[in-house]
């Protein structure tokens, strides 16, 4: 089979390049230094890459870290990462975990447990929630890279005190609406993760849980039937966007960005996003905390974030584990923070001058931090997760009592990987 | 007998002529054969290589308890995955929906196609600019027109949505259902227009004209010449696209990721096969996917006479 | 015989719909793809800020034209060899007598309906042992054994239409075998293998679910499923504007492509050869 001419000879080139490449990584058992493997998602803001390359020079000629890019998509992530382990693949050591797959990652025997001094050097200084995502049967999995969470986004041009609660901020936008002025409750409402975790923030809120403590059952009960009328409150009223059904996080910043809203729930990637797209809008854009469910009771908003672990099948655990830490280090979560936008785990950044500029709403994500929720840790998760988004989605469609105990049914049956999921 | 044997006798060089015609006959055909087998043997060899063992291992594992998280734990269970399935209202409301897509988009796409084929074919005016604007919607990346439709379709975003009064058609299941059928469609009929304009090409000239000068209007010439002659490309074309139709993912997935109702058998084996990790549902979702598939390609072969090249 | 005007302004009006239906959402995705970001809410068909930036961007790196490249090396060998195969396989088929003929339509019709998804896994993890994960070869050979079955079928059902006895007649003509084929059966073969490569070569050029599960870096990873890695300013948000740029990028080597094989249908069909 021969190709002909210059294509032949560019085909040629860049297979040799490749394979000289893979050559030149693999020359580690020789005594140079190892290759390590980071598996991250592909970090638009450079802050990744700069971690990698200033890890790789301070090992000292110990180790080069290489940072290999995964789908954008968390699904897609966890996919082909789960497809290798499963497989055994040794070509892997580092991974950026998003933080709800620990638990699955550690029972299948996938990653290797932090203990002794790595143990250590990754909980001095780290959050507490964030830790708990790596934790797993009371060990202790990954180290927390970076957290995210969300806060209540609003104009002050169409609202001068921000709402507290759900019920309030509902009651806000529906007076908006009778005064024809933009008024729409930006949520992420669509059949994906983001809406489980939307209803995990509410149960949490209201004193409730999705699992029983041991996590072998589902807890729900009155608190998930309030969580859900709220979500069933919104799904109805004027404020929701008429896309809310089909909105993930992105749809909910052009809504927001193109006028229509007054409020919104989401991410800080919005902020730098709405300075540079809209400054018209930017000069009322405000924040403040995420709306509770009871009055005076502040909400515990469900964190995301990325923890890294290290792979079972990595052929170098040690100095992986070090180049785990350095990635994660105090320099490199502040150039994340300032260049990326991802809030840092580690507690002391908070208080650092050098985050301020970029990051105005520092106090309020530190807080919202310390007073998080996680979502249900266990190795089913995905069922569960599934399960649920499947329920509340569109809120429209909730009817509390009735989709309660649907729910509990099919958790209860997710947990056990029975049946079908949707 | 006695006669026979006579004649036999008595017509001695006719008859080892004639054995002789049969030797050479089987020979030939033997000959013949052997060049059938050798000129087939590269192609069965590829696919069975590739393709034979992966489908052994699916419906291996789909009798099978298999978490892929778990492989020391996978133990036989025969039936029960299928009784699962079977049992499932996911199923089933997967399934309509898959049938309703396929029927709804591959009719239009024959209809559309057909019409496309004749253009493409005939018209008189920058024929072979036409053929190649007609082919450009197979040529695009499924997923980025997948991109290109729900953009054009979300509120205050999209130019179509703005002509529906900014309603959110991907949110409610039949609107939902009518632009994904919508993206289908506009996606493959230039497939189906290209077999079918191929089938066209052998229809020979003479037949047509000589229906045009007994007085046959362009109408009867196409139905009554025409149509019956393009039979085995129609059947081919219409075979490989309900095949296809029938495991719609890609458009879904990137429309509404199968949200509100609009999952497809193909969505529910992703969902279980890599989101839940469970290979012996996801298995036997694949398995009964197929046999649905080869009950389609039955009643096509059986009934309407797709005539499976060859076999006549 | 001349067309009539009412003919013409049929077939002028016909063209100018068929165009409209087919570019419409193409020039939509172009239009998206000169939109600045912060316009990408506008919903005007045309952009009302214009920008190469999408463009620029795609390019910046080897993330994007590395995977361009692979799609088309991987199609065109893929295509070249499943079609030959198949061709082969097809005029056994349409000519031949030989027991096994249902068998082998039977396991093509198999293969391809078989459910992709149930079989990325065990391609994945033969490949992987075999040490051909990640590589053209890895992916070469699974389409040429998915693009065979539509090739067979295609082909055989075109083979079996042309008139094979104009073939005798050539030679009885003078013509040697070859001659015969050559100029007599090959151009109406044209059509048929010409249409079977064009629709081999876009499954190939399509394709997702094989190249997402059977690469791991831009090696050998084409180009649709290169755009799953597309990432837009931050992690949440969706790179339409990228997305669209490269659909533009990697659908113009297709209009080429297109342009130049119809051509080739053309010939194949004026070339007077069923005029008997």
């Amino acid at each position: 089979m021969r190709i002909k001419g210059p294509a032949a000879g560019m085909i040629g080139a860049l297979l040799t390049t490749t394979v000289l490449a893979a050559c030149t990584a693999s020359n580690a058992a020789t005594g140079g230094p190892v290759t390590i493997n980071f598996y991250n998602f592909n970090d638009p803001s450079g802050a990744v890459q700069t971690a990698v390359t200033n890890c790789t020079q301070q090992s000292g000629g110990k180790y080069v870290i290489t940072y290999n890019k995964l789908p954008a998509a968390a699904d897609d992530q966890r996919l082909q990462m789960v497809r290798r382990l499963a497989a055994g693949d040794t070509s892997m050591d580092i991974l950026g975990l998003d933080v709800t797959w620990p638990p699955e990652f550690a029972e299948a025997g996938w990653i290797l447990p932090w203990t002794g001094t790595y143990k250590q050097q990754a909980e001095a200084g780290t959050l507490a929630v964030p830790l708990q995502t790596a934790t797993w049967k009371g060990q202790l999995y990954a180290v927390p890279y970076n957290s995210n969470t969300q806060l209540l986004w609003y104009r002050s041009d169409l609202v001068k005190t921000p709402p507290t609660t759900w019920d309030q901020m509902i009651s806000d936008a529906e007076q908006l609406a009778k005064e024809g002025k933009p008024h729409l409750i930006e949520i992420q409402g669509a059949q994906y993760e983001g809406s489980t975790v939307w209803f995990n923030t509410l149960i949490s809120s209201a004193g409730g849980s999705i699992l029983t403590p041991n996590a072998q059952a589902a807890s729900l009960g009155p608190p998930a039937v309030t969580a859900l009328s709220i979500m069933k409150k919104l799904g109805t009223s004027v404020a929701a966007d008429p896309s809310l059904p089909v909105q993930m996080e992105d749809q909910n910043r052009l809504a927001m960005e193109a006028g229509t809203a007054a409020f919104e729930l989401n991410y800080p990637f919005v902020y730098p996003s709405m300075k540079t797209n809209n400054p018209e809008i930017f000069k009322n854009f405000k924040w403040a905390l995420y709306p509770g469910v009871k009055p005076g009771v502040p909400a515990k908003v469900t964190i995301g974030g990325i923890d890294m672990a290290i792979s079972k099948y990595s052929p170098h655990p040690d100095q992986a584990f070090q180049a785990a830490l350095c990635l994660r280090d105090k320099e490199n979560q502040l150039n994340a923070a300032v260049k990326g936008g991802l809030p840092p785990t580690l507690e002391s950044l908070y208080s650092d001058p050098a985050m301020f500029p970029s990051y105005p709403f520092h106090a309020e994500i530190l807080s919202s931090l310390q007073t998080a929720s996680v979502r249900p840790q266990t190795p089913a998760y995905q069922n569960v997760s599934i399960v649920i988004s499947h329920l509340v989605s569109p809120p429209s469609g909730i009817d509390p009592p009735a989709t309660e105990q649907a729910m509990a049914g099919q958790i209860n049956d997710a947990l056990v990987s029975k049946g079908l999921i949707p | 007998m006695t006669t026979q044997r006579t004649e036999v006798v008595t017509t001695g060089e006719p008859t080892t002529a004639k054995a002789k015609h049969r030797k050479q006959l089987s020979e030939g055909a033997r000959a013949e054969r052997r060049l059938g087998w050798l000129l087939c043997a590269p192609a069965v060899l590829v696919m069975i290589v590739v393709a034979a063992f992966p489908i052994i291992y699916a419906v291996w594992l789909s009798l099978q308890r298999y978490d892929l998280r778990f492989p020391a734990q996978a133990h036989f269970i025969g039936l029960s995955n299928y009784g699962d399935v079977l049992s499932s209202p996911y199923w089933w409301h997967a399934l309509w929906v898959t049938l309703v897509i396929t029927v709804v988009s591959v009719a239009f796409e024959f209809v559309l196609g057909m019409l496309l084929a004749i253009l493409m074919f005939r018209t008189l005016f920058i024929r072979g600019t036409m053929r190649t604007v007609s082919l450009i919607p197979y040529g695009i990346v499924t997923v980025a027109a997948a991109y290109g439709w729900q953009y054009a379709w979300t509120p205050n975003t999209g130019y179509l949505s703005a002509l529906f009064n900014n309603s959110a058609p991907l949110t409610k299941t039949g609107t939902a259902l009518a632009i994904i059928i919508l993206a289908e469609v506009w996606k493959t009929v230039p497939f189906m227009a290209l077999l079918l304009m191929a089938g066209l090409s052998l229809v020979p000239e003479d037949l047509t004209k000589a229906a045009r000068m007994d007085g046959a209007s362009a109408w009867q010439r196409f139905m009554r010449v025409t149509l019956p002659l393009m039979k085995p490309a129609i059947l081919v074309a219409l075979l490989f696209r309900t095949l296809d139709a029938f495991r719609i993912f890609d458009n879904i997935y990137i429309l509404t990721a199968g949200g509100n109702g609009t999952y497809s058998v193909s969505i529910l084996g992703y969902d279980n096969l890599f989101r839940a990790l469970n290979l012996g549902i996801g298995s036997a979702i694949s398995i009964l996917i197929f046999i649905c598939v080869a009950i389609i390609a039955f009643i096509f072969i059986k009934l309407f006479g797709a005539a499976a090249p060859g076999t006549d | 015989m001349a067309a009539t005007a009412k003919q013409k302004s049929g077939w002028i009006t016909a063209n100018v719909v068929t165009i409209l239906v087919m570019l419409i959402p193409v020039v939509w995705i172009f239009s998206l793809s000169f939109k600045d970001p912060s316009t990408i809410t506008d919903p005007t068909f045309f952009p009302k800020k214009w920008t190469w930036a999408n463009y620029s961007g795609i390019f910046n790196s080897s993330d994007f034209t590395r995977p361009l490249l692979n799609s088309i090396g991987i199609g065109l060998i893929a295509t070249f060899i499943s079609v030959v195969l198949a061709s082969l396989a097809a005029y056994a088929v349409a000519r031949l007598k030989f027991p096994g003929k249902s068998a082998l339509i039977g396991m093509s019709l198999m293969i391809a309906m078989f459910p992709l998804i149930s079989l990325v896994t065990p391609l994945f993890n033969i490949e992987r042992s075999l040490g051909i994960f990640n590589t053209w070869i890895g992916l070469i050979i699974p389409y040429i054994a998915f693009g065979l079955p539509l090739g067979i079928y295609t082909l055989s059902a075109f083979f079996r239409e042309i008139p094979w006895e104009l073939e005798k007649a050539a030679k009885m003509d003078g013509a040697t075998p070859f001659q015969a084929f050559l100029k007599v059966i090959a151009p109406l073969a044209a059509p048929g293998m010409v249409t079977t490569a064009i629709l081999v070569f876009l499954f190939c050029w399509n394709e997702f679910l094989l190249a997402f599960t059977l690469t791991a870096t831009i090696a050998a990873r084409t180009a649709p499923a290169a755009l799953a890695f597309f990432t837009g300013s931050s992690q949440f948000a969706v790179p339409t504007g990228s997305i669209s740029a490269a659909a533009v990028v990697i659908t113009i080597p297709i209009i080429i492509f297109v342009l130049f094989f119809q051509r080739r249908i053309v010939a194949g069909l004026t070339s007077g050869a069923v005029k008997g």
